[in-house]
């Protein structure tokens, strides 16, 4: 008995719950001086967007950084759940509780954007790489034209938000909406890292590092697939619908292409498959452009595109280039951090000598050779090895 | 009828820029995402010139600079941004093209402004209902379409360009100059660029930051059509691509949901016939 | 066990820094107003592809400001931040200016952005007169939500009336941005008058992106006498050109959008009309000091969007004056009911340079006779 108690104390390792103390304790911090009063109006919607932008940082770096597949539709997944969970709320709104509206609508606006991360990810089954990456794009403008365009979303006007109305009328009687934004956060945080840390984490993984040997191990490539853009989908839809507790009238517009990048960047800055590289650059971009906003002014904000693009160009090429491989090792973010560690707390690295955490990668494993980058003649019937023959001596 | 017509001068733009696509793709094996936004900078390049003065003198002078300014970017985006990366994953490559296409966008909008100017480089004039300028352009267009061809099947450098295409190691094996046909065939794919921005400019007189983005992901829908790496595949995936865009705004019930009608038809073909109308088909290897 | 309490006491602390720093980042906004004036806000696009209206507001706006506050009067101080014409930006922008102390406001510039940012202020009661914001939901059922411009509904209908009304325009066309809420919004009033009026014509649209090759639109209405063409110059301009390379010798008939147009068109010798409130080239007094002003100082003339901003800064300001508030330190609601009271009264008008003998009533709209502007 106390051996399995010792198992247990052995498997609590601390960095497995980084993310949730970092997040629970902002959330603790601001809705104590929120109720205190301490609070300026600015920093909850600062807070909500920065909410938001890590669940979509963290949901797509699922599709990038864990399946290796590129998605450039995020923005769009997160329409489908803004417009949806938007009409439900605007269904229910006033009829019951706002918070319990909050909970359907989330709901609804997830699973609808789910319903689209299946749709999209069968292409996933036939295509990769780049040719995937084209249809998630196509994808995006096609939810967006579609959205914009029918008389039942408010056509060009854009579609009202009930929520957003009658939660400024709430006023201070409401739960104030960065509390809700957060505990999605923490319930989106539990899901993907157990996810990845669980035997399906790994074989989604394998999938990504060679996806022709995961499936002659027996992995269901099809299953895993489709999973893992349902889950992706299904988090940028709540992301969609938390933001248009925050405006009214909802934007065709704001769900463009370019925010898709933005949120790439997010995930390329962050490290891809490092949920909590994700977290902080989600934080980090979230801010810039909130600290931004009042310096750049007409033309000056190109300078915002140009240091996206050179994050995207720079990291991109620092971590995959091939020549680059012994500056990477020498300057590995992970031998820093124990070398930090060491000195300032006298941590032992120990524990980081196994890295268990299959999900982060740094490079982009060549899992495509590069002249393959079409697999016409794909079966999607898991792979079942021939029975010995038993004749046969 | 002029519909169609409509259809085809917009179709030889596509084709054009498709041509280029598919020339990179065919041969560097990268969807180089910049290439709309290279024409864009083709674009900026002849209207700076035209600032000189809107003579036909300046106008030759700003289709030289405009393919001169072009071939060097493309060399030098190549040089920097692509070339780095030569044998990590395509993945990565693609989110570095991405992240070129930003920047070039960023910095003309730096430079130029993010609102439009005006450009004058117009045919006026027509033949039997069609434009000098769409004349003019599926005639260039065929052109450089048949002329390519020859390029890459009668000449040495063609024929290294294919090697490099079938097998890249070997093709070093056999003494090709790898870095050096890639870099070629970005020389070429931006040369066809600024083309495509001179004849874009031809039937739409303006010029804007983000005016590549979208001709460049509809081009590609038209190379993905014809089938990637094919060159006459190219050509006809352009036309018909323009034609059907033109053949959906001129229904005004469907003429809002263009847009989604040009994407999903990308998205039914990669899942019905990846290889396109005259694509080859590819064995997948371990 | 030491070492795990040590690290979540690191955690602790860089979670503390940061939320410090977010504090210190979203309160530092206090420098956005001058500290004894009245302090008016505003949201627009000062990025992005709308930025050249709010760039407009904004300049319009600090003129109307320096302008006032040299008379030696009261004081005021404007402050604009950038939302990228997206509601969500306008909303937050919003709190941020509430809590630098803004008193009162000029809403948002483009429609979406007004109407998610009025939605806030009515809630605090806080004083809105939009320049430019002119869907109707922008001030609908909101007690503190003014505009200044026209609606959109009441610029279609009135082209309806005046195209209908010359008999030299046998066949209309008319062609609208299916994506753009300002174009829908006239269009729909111009469909339903058109049909109270019963009147035919052909209709043509385009969207956000398709909005450079209009040959398929020109080829439909090439046969037209006047085209109704309500959206912005940009896009009028290609049209017209396309138009007119198809054979089109027809009228084009715009509406407050085309402002800015003229520097586009050198080459098109076909009648061309708009409907606005605003003439740069007018020889009415005031509108010419303004425009001389304007160029003064920004090196470029003033479009409708800054004559707006302008009038709007100079009703507060009158409105202000008229109520007799004068202590800088009065709360928001105090100074918006007392400017709200003084502009619905009956006898206020204001005479600016975008109309005279503006009034306004308590739905918040603005009554003043448009102008149709001609050239060719």
């Amino acid at each position: 008995m106390s051996n399995y108690f010792k198992n247990i104390k052995n498997a609590f390792k601390l960095k497995h719950y980084v993310n949730y103390i970092g997040v629970g304790a902002v959330l603790l911090l601001f809705t104590v001086l929120y109720y205190v009063g301490a609070l300026n109006r600015a920093t909850p919607n600062l807070l909500i967007q920065i909410g938001y932008s890590i669940i979509l940082a963290v949901s797509l770096n699922l599709v990038v950084g864990l399946l290796g597949e590129l998605s450039l539709g995020h923005a769009g997944f997160m329409c489908v759940g803004a417009y949806l969970g938007a009409t439900v709320a605007n269904a229910l709104a006033g009829t019951l509780p706002l918070t319990l509206v909050l909970i359907i609508s989330i709901l609804a606006g997830g699973v609808s954007a789910a319903v689209f991360g299946f749709i999209v990810g069968l292409p996933a089954l036939r295509l990769r790489g780049d040719y995937l990456a084209i249809v998630t794009l196509a994808f995006g403008e096609i939810v967006r034209n579609i959205c914009k365009n029918l008389p039942f979303f408010g056509g060009a006007q854009g579609l009202q938000s009930e929520f957003y109305t009658e939660y400024l009328k709430a006023g201070k009687r409401a739960l104030p909406l960065f509390i809700p934004t957060f505990i999605a956060v923490l319930f989106m945080l539990f899901v993907v890292q157990n996810l990845i840390r669980s035997k399906h984490g790994r074989a989604i993984t394998a999938i990504r590092d060679n996806e022709i040997a995961a499936k002659a191990m027996g992995v269901n490539v099809t299953y895993y697939k489709l999973f893992v853009f349902v889950v992706s989908a299904f988090f940028a839809g709540v992301a969609g619908v938390i933001y248009t507790g925050t405006t009214s009238p909802i934007q065709y517009s704001f769900f463009s292409y370019n925010y898709s990048i933005e949120i790439l960047v997010m995930v390329v800055l962050g490290g891809m498959g490092s949920i909590g590289g994700s977290i902080i650059s989600a934080i980090l971009i979230t801010y810039i452009n909130f600290a931004l906003k009042s310096m750049l002014s007409g033309d000056m904000a190109a300078v915002k595109t140009l240091v996206y693009a050179l994050i995207l160009i720079v990291m991109v090429i620092y971590k995959n280039a091939p020549a680059l491989k012994n500056v990477r090792e020498k300057f590995n973010l992970q031998n820093l951090k124990e070398k930090i560690m060491s000195k300032v707390f006298k941590v032992k690295s120990s524990e980081s000598d196994i890295r268990d955490d299959a999900g982060e990668w740094d490079e982009i494993p060549t899992k495509i050779i590069t002249d393959e980058v079409l697999s016409t003649d794909f079966n999607l019937t898991t792979y079942t090895p021939d029975k010995p023959d038993k004749n046969q001596k | 009828m002029s519909t169609l017509i409509d259809g085809l001068s917009l179709g030889a733009i596509y084709a054009l820029i498709a041509l280029g696509y598919t020339m990179v793709y065919g041969i560097a094996k990268m969807l180089n995402f910049a290439h709309g936004d290279i024409i864009m900078v083709g674009a900026y390049a002849v209207f700076t010139t035209l600032m000189m003065g809107e003579t036909v003198g300046a106008k030759i002078l700003a289709i030289v600079v405009s393919v001169v300014v072009c071939t060097a970017l493309g060399v030098l985006v190549e040089k920097c941004a692509y070339r780095p990366l030569r044998g990590a994953s395509p993945l990565a490559v693609l989110i570095t093209a991405i992240g070129v296409s930003y920047l070039l966008q960023g910095m003309s909008q730096l430079i130029f402004g993010a609102k439009s100017h005006p450009v004058d480089f117009t045919i006026h004039g027509s033949f039997m209902g069609i434009n000098y300028s769409t004349i003019v352009t599926l005639v260039v267009a065929t052109i450089i379409m048949i002329g390519l061809t020859l390029f890459v099947n009668l000449t040495k450098t063609g024929r290294a360009m294919v090697a490099v295409s079938e097998d890249r190691a070997a093709a070093q094996l056999m003494g090709v100059n790898v870095n050096f046909i890639i870099m070629l065939t970005f020389a070429i794919g931006s040369a066809l660029a600024a083309c495509a921005s001179i004849f874009y400019l031809m039937q739409i007189p303006t010029v804007s930051p983000t005016l590549g983005s979208m001709p460049g992901i509809k081009a590609f829908t038209a190379a993905v059509i014809g089938g990637i790496g094919s060159i006459p595949g190219a050509m006809i995936g352009g036309v018909l691509l323009g034609v059907i865009e033109k053949l959906a705004l001129s229904v005004p019930a469907i003429a809002p949901y263009t847009t989604a009608i040009e994407f999903s038809l990308l998205i039914i073909i990669l899942l019905v016939k990846p290889t396109g109308l005259l694509g080859k088909k590819r064995r997948e290897k371990v | 066990m030491k070492n795990v309490f040590k690290k979540v006491a690191a955690a602790v602390l860089a979670v503390t820094t940061m939320a410090t720093a977010a504090f210190a980042l979203t309160s530092c906004a206090d420098k956005t107003f001058e500290k004894n004036s009245f302090k008016i806000g505003a949201t627009g696009p000062l990025t992005g592809d709308a930025a050249s209206y709010g760039n407009s507001v904004k300049n319009g706006a600090q003129l109307a400001v320096e302008e006032y506050n040299k008379k030696g009067g009261l004081q005021l101080s404007f402050a604009i931040l950038d939302d990228q014409a997206g509601a969500d930006e306008a909303a937050a922008n919003y709190d941020v200016l509430y809590d630098a102390g803004m008193q009162i406001s000029l809403g948002g510039v483009t429609s979406g952005s007004a109407e998610a940012f009025a939605k806030k202020a009515n809630v605090d009661k806080v004083f809105c007169m939009t320049p430019s914001g002119s869907a109707d939901k922008v001030i609908d059922n909101m007690d503190y939500s003014f505009r200044l411009c026209f609606g959109d509904p009441d610029q279609g209908t009135l082209a309806a009336e005046n195209i209908v009304a010359n008999s030299a325009y046998v066949k209309i066309g008319a062609l609208y941005d299916t994506s753009d809420p300002y174009s829908d919004g006239i269009y729909q009033a111009f469909k339903a008058k058109m049909a109270e009026l019963n009147v035919t014509y052909v209709e043509q649209k385009f969207d956000a992106e398709n909005k450079v090759d209009f040959s398929t639109q020109a080829e439909a209405l090439k046969d037209c006498d006047v085209v109704f063409m309500p959206f912005y110059y940009n896009e009028a301009q290609l049209f017209m050109k396309a138009a007119v390379a198809k054979g089109y010798d027809g009228a084009f008939f715009g509406c407050d959008g085309f402002d800015g147009i003229a520097d586009y068109i050198s080459d098109i010798t076909n009648k061309i009309m708009y409907i606005t409130p605003f003439d740069v080239n007018s020889e009415e007094e005031n509108v010419k000091a303004f425009v001389a002003a304007y160029e003064a100082k920004y090196g470029e003339k003033p479009d409708q969007f800054a004559a707006d901003a302008y009038d709007v800064v100079m009703v507060i300001a009158a409105a202000l004056e008229k109520a007799g508030v004068k202590d800088y330190k009065l709360s928001a609601e105090e100074v918006s009911t007392a400017v709200k009271n003084a502009v619905i009264s009956s006898d206020f008008s204001y005479n600016g340079i975008t109309g005279n003998g503006m009034t306004w009533t308590a739905d918040g709209k603005c009554s003043k006779a448009p102008k149709i502007v001609e050239f060719n």
